[in-house]
């Protein structure tokens, strides 16, 4: 691994992926400069693990899509640096798994995959390569419903789709994120898990997640393309995406694969303005 | 209101919604609690206590209520051929004046 991890497994006993999620923490933990947090202990022994966690980058291992080990870190205002799920790895890598507890043929040759990808990948993680292609500063227009302000960029070159992403096209190359609409929904954003770099994503496919204690949100990608970079800052602290989800708080660039044709089924700031002030309006009353 | 339409294309002829398999459910009823346009319907008296009771309702392209489903009882459709389907109505639409 590049980091050593302080490593906070599911350890759900009752289900396969929970009990994948616990073999691939004690391997992990062959190596003595990576230290385990063990959710169960941690109810009673805080400040043991709060020391652990201090010391080190989180690495989360979630058996299954109820994600008690992220929420629990959550609960414990933990950062999480790293996130895996053993239910998504098993699907990704096309490995089905069993009702069984025990550890089998199958759930062995999960446990190396996603040990090796955390121990020999290099987190491929870079900053924007054509930063100072992309403008900082936005010109906005604002909407406000009670205590809520709801702002939209008007500059020409950013787009949207009606699942609340923008996307800001300078030549072959975009830069994505999520609107004013999304980041008021969710309330405090905890946690970004973002897309692979060099993955190929097709329009309206998913470039990552984010979320609150509230709720999840599956970022839609406007466009289709192959991910370039994505926006290393909110991996650290996600909370750039509440204070401004346009400049600081981007998630994603893409090289773009055909945008004239996505460009279809993209809106422009006039179109885009109405339907946010009717969603709030929907959601706000 | 803006969840008529998608795109131009009215709700009603997009098919998008969550299929529950009945087979991996347990009734845990988080997805109901997780979404907030009202898409599932809990029937606590019927042998099947849970059901899609406002397709319309669901979110084009969101898939949300999936990935909070620990027992991976909740499936969409394919977003490739949806977003295809989308663009053929629109083609139609136009070409209908």
């Amino acid at each position: 691994m590049v980091e050593n991890y302080a490593i906070l497994p599911c350890n759900g006993l009752d289900k396969c992926a929970g009990v994948i999620s616990r073999e691939i923490a004690i391997k992990l933990c062959e190596n003595p400069k990576n230290e385990i947090i063990c959710p169960v202990y941690y109810r009673v022994a805080e400040a043991k693990y709060n020391k652990i966690a201090g010391k080190h980058p989180l690495l989360v291992i979630d058996g299954c899509q109820t994600r008690c080990a992220s929420k629990l870190s959550a609960e414990k205002n933990l950062k999480i640096s790293r996130q895996v799920t053993i239910t998504e790895e098993a699907k990704k890598h096309k490995i089905e798994l069993g009702s069984n507890l025990r550890l089998l043929e199958n759930e062995n040759a999960l446990i190396e995959i996603i040990q090796n990808g955390l121990n020999n990948t290099e987190v491929k993680v870079t900053q924007s390569s054509v930063e100072t292609s992309f403008l900082v500063k936005f010109e906005y227009e604002t909407y406000q419903n009670g205590k809520f302000i709801f702002r939209v960029p008007k500059n020409q070159e950013v787009w949207f789709n009606e699942n609340d992403c923008w996307v800001y096209v300078i030549g072959n190359r975009a830069r994505i994120g999520v609107t004013d609409f999304v980041q008021q929904n969710l309330s405090d954003i905890l946690y970004f898990t973002p897309p692979e770099i060099g993955a190929e994503i097709d329009q309206f496919g998913e470039v990552g997640e984010i979320e609150s204690s509230k709720s999840v949100f599956e970022l839609i990608s406007p466009v289709s393309g192959k991910v370039i970079s994505i926006n290393e800052t909110i991996v650290q602290q996600p909370e750039l995406i509440n204070e401004n989800p346009y400049e600081s708080g981007w998630i994603a660039e893409l090289e773009l694969t055909d945008f004239e044709s996505d460009k279809e089924l993209l809106i422009g700031f006039d179109k885009y303005f109405e339907i946010v002030k009717n969603k709030v309006k929907d959601v706000n009353g | 209101m803006s969840e008529t339409t998608f795109m131009g294309v009215e709700r009603d002829k997009i098919d998008w919604k969550p299929t529950i398999d009945y087979t991996k459910c347990d009734y845990c009823m988080e997805c109901v609690k997780f979404c907030p346009h009202k898409v599932f319907e809990v029937r606590e008296t019927e042998d099947i206590k849970l059901i899609i009771r406002n397709a319309n309702n669901c979110v084009v392209f969101c898939r949300a209520c999936s990935k909070i489903c620990g027992p991976d009882a909740l499936s969409f459709p394919d977003k490739n051929a949806t977003t295809q389907r989308i663009r053929e109505i629109r083609k139609e639409m136009e070409s209908n004046g």
